[in-house]
């Protein structure tokens, strides 16, 4: 059966959720929040590449739309493309399903969310968003490392923290540990292809050479060496991962209870699936007891340089209706400890916003971003200065309004639990809190 | 600091060292051979392919290179002159280029250079590009081109000899076609008032030379943008490529850099975004006399003609671009700057990523003295006291591409006698190539134009996952089967244990013979010898007789214990 607009709506209402237009500027939710869960989970939504968030969330009046419209003759969105979100703002009508959780007063958003000085570069603007700290000495860590270098058990809870991209990046790396990088929902098992298929004589030992592998890793992560430290240390992830990854390192299989964008049947089609598959092995893990409390999700292809009028409309509708079927799948699933909707947040993220004027088709790199926070527990509203497009800086960007870590400090106190102090040090320093938690 | 002073001298160890880093590794017997010459001559014939004979190499990549049949490609209907593909059912080469490229398909471009790097005899070469594909990081997903990646890295592999100085080798990649489209400069147009694209060429000076926020502002990356308007390319009609299953479908199977200066083209001669009709002309992209008066890096240009007394073949803007590397002025040179970046990515490639600034300004002072030949730059490197101190030793960990070449150069048998084996045909590549994302390095397709962190990046849960699946397919015999019928099940990797072309050219006298030879094939770090001790015990329990047989318990063992020297901790290192 097609899901429609209309019936995304109605699934709303069946979760019991009534509609509310969340305000710019200050806090007013559609439904109360619920609170702050016993077990909360953090999913994060890197958007990859620095998007043009402009075009997401475009100013519908004023002098930022007059400004608007003639820095961008051929890509600016038409007022008649976007859903009025109050305040002169905007929601991109291809950013499906994102309008809607914003009048049900689930989210929370950051227009002009960033750091001072960006030097418009992707990595650079990546690491520091990935740092999260006003101390240089964070160097090689993350915020989120840092986090778990503290709250998680030095020697256990591997699955606590679980990037489901194939990389870990930065922002997930503390000083005495990382994030467990899963990329599948099966397989998990050492040596992962010597129990997948039949492809290999049978004559090979799994448990000597599982013994074997574990004795080369136990020994090697007493090395001092740097080099085989790092190696078996990510080894030793692996086979402490699997010891608690389902059965024989696969997880039971499930359904998801909602449709997710390129799933036959929904409405959107012929959209980067990746997130969507991201969200579901999540949303898989989270059924089947991992203790997963931080993901780390991906979706890139923003940095539009060229061909925005063609790329863009797809990589909204992938996440926003990914993020909006992933809300719903959420909804609809019971834990042990609690609905899996009201437990998760999502923090949505990238490293800048672009050029307010465009080049020949796209926009090249920029500063100020947008953030957003989807969920339960979240009091819906824009918690930011939405950016004065008529004061631009001498390269015709936008002048930040929020410093970034303030949005870290309100996560770690008023989702993941830290206290105050913790919060500081994670930071570095004090930053003041956003409110929506 | 870096003691670049030449060894006057060397060992088989150290011969074996230049192999794994500035190729995919030696087999004992050759870095015994390799370290009975001089030192400075082996490493000069090492790297500039002295004497090396790839007629072989050519002969099988040909036609045998890969067995993997192929499905056919249905017509389509609604084209007039389509027809159908059949399927190929017989080693052929990897068809990515030249005619074959409208199949235009990502694993077997990846499977194909893997090819090279497992058995051309140039290895050095192909490290380079390998090492260079990293820093000019370029993505299939964006280009989506096999025969236009596959071009570029070509010319990445020229940097090995004829393109070896670093200026030369920056133009190149800038007018490289699939450079041209991942960084957008295809869509670069500055004629009249348009507003450049700046997406290359800000990663030109932030990736590719100098460094993020190393001498260089945002006006000097608009003004490069300027400098850069119109740089684009054309395809002639031999280059043009189309489907039989769908004629009308165009692709390149290579291409021509063209300054889209409104000049004309000569006949039979296509523009990159319309290959359906020749084009007499190019469009006009440039930027005008107006706008190309330019402050570049503190020096003035006119980017709107090529400057008074250029070298043939210098267009338009190049002498901004080759100021990064060219001027020498001390006011205003950014040559100390490119050095010590390039210094970077050398030593945390090639030697160690844990260098000292002392050591990272000692190797940039003697990237700028040999004016940035990386030939000449690399040859002292690899004699030096410096490149094969101890602690520089196995100081790296191996990224997922060189530690599975290098592990296939080892374990493999030659390419003479694994192109002599039935079936014949070498289908590995075009197999595991799905896994090299989860490896942690999807060739020929990063995620972005900054590549790939090298050393202990590489690891991580899901990547040391992936490494024991590989290292499954290389060290235990893993088969594929396609068709059905006698020959239709293949070695995955052509290995044998002992034989011709096999691990072990003498049977071993006991487990510890086992264990020592395999350790000179696989080369790994040291490992301890408790680990050792467990390893050997658990496949030759005590009491047990040592038996080497032809095909059971004794090869069964060994490719267990190879298999665990891939995998563990000291494997992963160079």
């Amino acid at each position: 059966m097609a899901i429609t607009r209309r019936r995304f709506l109605q699934g709303m209402g069946a979760t019991g959720l009534a509609a509310g237009l969340a305000s710019c500027s200050h806090p007013q939710p559609g439904q109360p929040a619920t609170g702050r869960p016993a077990r909360p989970i953090l999913v994060i939504v890197n958007i990859d590449g620095g998007y043009d968030w402009l075009n997401v969330m475009p100013p519908l009046s004023g002098p930022n739309r007059t400004l608007y419209e003639s820095a961008r003759p051929t890509l600016a969105v038409p007022t008649t493309g976007a859903d009025d979100l109050g305040g002169g703002m905007g929601l991109n009508r291809d950013f499906a399903g994102m309008f809607e959780l914003a009048q049900l007063g689930r989210v929370a958003w950051f227009p002009g969310i960033g750091m001072a000085n960006a030097n418009l570069s992707h990595f650079v603007a990546t690491d520091l968003w990935g740092q999260g700290s006003s101390a240089a000495a964070a160097g090689n860590t993350g915020w989120l490392g840092r986090y778990a270098d503290g709250a998680f058990a030095p020697a256990g809870d591997v699955l606590r923290g679980i990037t489901v991209t194939g990389d870990v990046p930065l922002m997930l790396r503390g000083s005495s540990r990382s994030f467990v990088s899963i990329t599948g929902a099966s397989g998990y098992v050492y040596p992962s292809w010597l129990r997948s298929n039949g492809r290999l004589p049978a004559t090979w030992e799994p448990q000597l050479l599982e013994n074997g592998f574990t004795a080369a890793v136990q020994e090697g992560v007493a090395s001092g060496d740097p080099a085989q430290l790092a190696a078996a240390t990510a080894e030793r992830l692996f086979l402490d991962a699997q010891n608690d990854f389902g059965v024989d390192g696969t997880l039971a299989a499930r359904t998801p209870a909602a449709l997710y964008p390129g799933d036959p049947g929904h409405p959107i089609q012929g959209v980067s699936t990746g997130l969507a598959r991201q969200f579901k092995l999540i949303a898989q893990m989270i059924a089947g007891g991992i203790p997963g409390e931080v993901f780390f999700t991906r979706l890139g292809g923003w940095d539009t340089h060229s061909n925005q009028l063609t790329d863009h409309p797809r990589l909204m509708r992938a996440l926003g209706g990914s993020i909006r079927s992933f809300y719903e799948d959420l909804s609809l699933l019971q834990t042990p400890d609690g609905n899996a909707g009201e437990r998760t947040m999502i923090l949505a993220w990238s490293e800048f916003g672009r050029r307010v004027p465009e080049n020949n088709g796209g926009t090249d790199h920029g500063t100020a971003g947008l953030a957003f926070c989807v969920g339960r527990g979240v009091k819906g509203g824009v918690y930011s200065p939405y950016p004065d497009l008529t004061r631009l800086d001498r390269n015709n960007n936008m002048v930040e309004t929020v410093d970034y870590r303030r949005l870290y400090g309100t996560v770690l106190q008023g989702w993941l639990g830290r206290d105050q102090a913790a919060t500081d040090a994670l930071l570095g320093a004090r930053y003041d809190a956003l409110g929506f938690l | 600091m870096a003691n670049l002073t030449a060894k006057q001298s060397w060992t088989a160890d150290d011969a074996a060292h230049l192999g794994r880093r500035a190729g995919f590794g030696l087999s004992p017997e050759a870095a015994s051979a390799l370290a009975a010459q001089p030192i400075a001559g082996a490493v000069a014939a090492w790297v500039d392919g002295t004497g090396l004979d790839a007629t072989a190499f050519d002969g099988v990549w040909a036609d045998r290179a890969d067995p993997v049949w192929l499905g056919p490609v249905g017509r389509d209907t609604s084209i007039p002159g389509a027809v159908d593909v059949p399927a190929i059912q017989a080693p052929h080469r990897y068809l990515v280029d030249g005619a074959d490229s409208w199949r235009n398909d990502l694993g077997r471009a990846q499977a194909s250079w893997m090819f090279r790097m497992q058995y051309h005899p140039h290895a050095f070469a192909e490290r380079m590009a390998l090492f260079l594909h990293n820093l000019f990081a370029t993505g299939h997903e964006k280009v989506q081109s096999t025969a236009l990646m596959l071009g570029q890295i070509a010319t990445l592999r020229r940097s090995a000899t004829d393109l070896s100085a670093f200026e030369d080798l920056l133009v190149a990649v800038s007018k490289d076609p699939a450079m041209a489209l991942w960084l957008d400069s295809v869509r670069n147009r500055a004629d009249g008032s348009n507003v450049p694209n700046e997406n290359y060429a800000r990663e030109v000076m932030e990736l590719y030379s100098l460094g993020a926020d190393n001498g260089y502002s945002q006006d000097d990356i608009t003004r490069l943008a300027l400098a850069l308007s119109g740089w684009s390319f054309t395809v002639s009609e031999g280059q043009r490529i189309s489907s039989p299953a769908r004629p009308t479908s165009f692709t390149a199977s290579g291409a021509t850099f063209r300054l889209y200066d409104g000049g004309a083209l000569p006949a039979g001669t296509y523009r990159w975004d319309n290959l359906g009709a020749p084009a007499t002309t190019v469009p006009n992209r440039h930027v005008n006399a107006t706008r190309g008066a330019i402050t570049f890096l503190e020096q003035a240009f006119d980017v709107s003609q090529v400057p008074a007394g250029a070298p043939a073949g210098w267009v338009a803007g190049e002498d901004a671009l080759r100021s990064i590397v060219r001027n020498r002025d001390p006011a205003t040179s950014r040559r100390p700057r490119c050095a010590q970046f390039l210094a970077r990515r050398i030593l945390t490639h090639f030697v160690t990523a844990r260098f000292t600034a002392q050591d990272l300004a000692d190797v940039a002072a003697r990237i700028e003295a040999l004016d940035f030949d990386l030939r000449d730059v690399l040859v002292e490197l690899f004699q030096s006291e410096y490149f094969h101190a101890p602690e520089n030793r196995f100081a790296l960990v191996e990224g997922p591409i060189s530690w599975v070449a290098r592990a296939a150069r080892a374990l493999c048998m030659p390419l003479a006698e694994a192109d002599a084996a039935t079936p014949r045909g070498f289908p590995a590549w075009a197999q595991v190539a799905p896994s090299f994302d989860a490896a942690g390095m999807r060739l020929l397709d990063p995620a972005g134009p900054n590549g790939w962190k090298e050393d202990a990046a590489w690891m991580n849960s899901t990547t040391a996952r992936t490494r024991t699946r590989l290292a499954a397919a290389l060290a235990l015999g893993e088969t594929f089967t396609q068709g059905s019928g006698a020959g239709s099940t293949y070695q995955l990797f052509p290995t044998a244990v002992d034989g011709a072309g096999g691990w072990f050219p003498s049977p071993p006298a006991d487990q510890a013979a086992v264990y020592d030879r395999l350790v000179a094939l696989l080369q790994p770090a040291p490992i301890a010898a408790s680990v050792r001790d467990a390893w050997l015990s658990s496949l030759w329990p005590t009491g047990s007789t040592f038996v080497w047989d032809g095909t059971g318990t004794g090869q069964r063992k060994a490719r267990q214990l190879a298999f665990l020297v891939l995998c563990s901790p000291s494997g992963q290192r160079y």
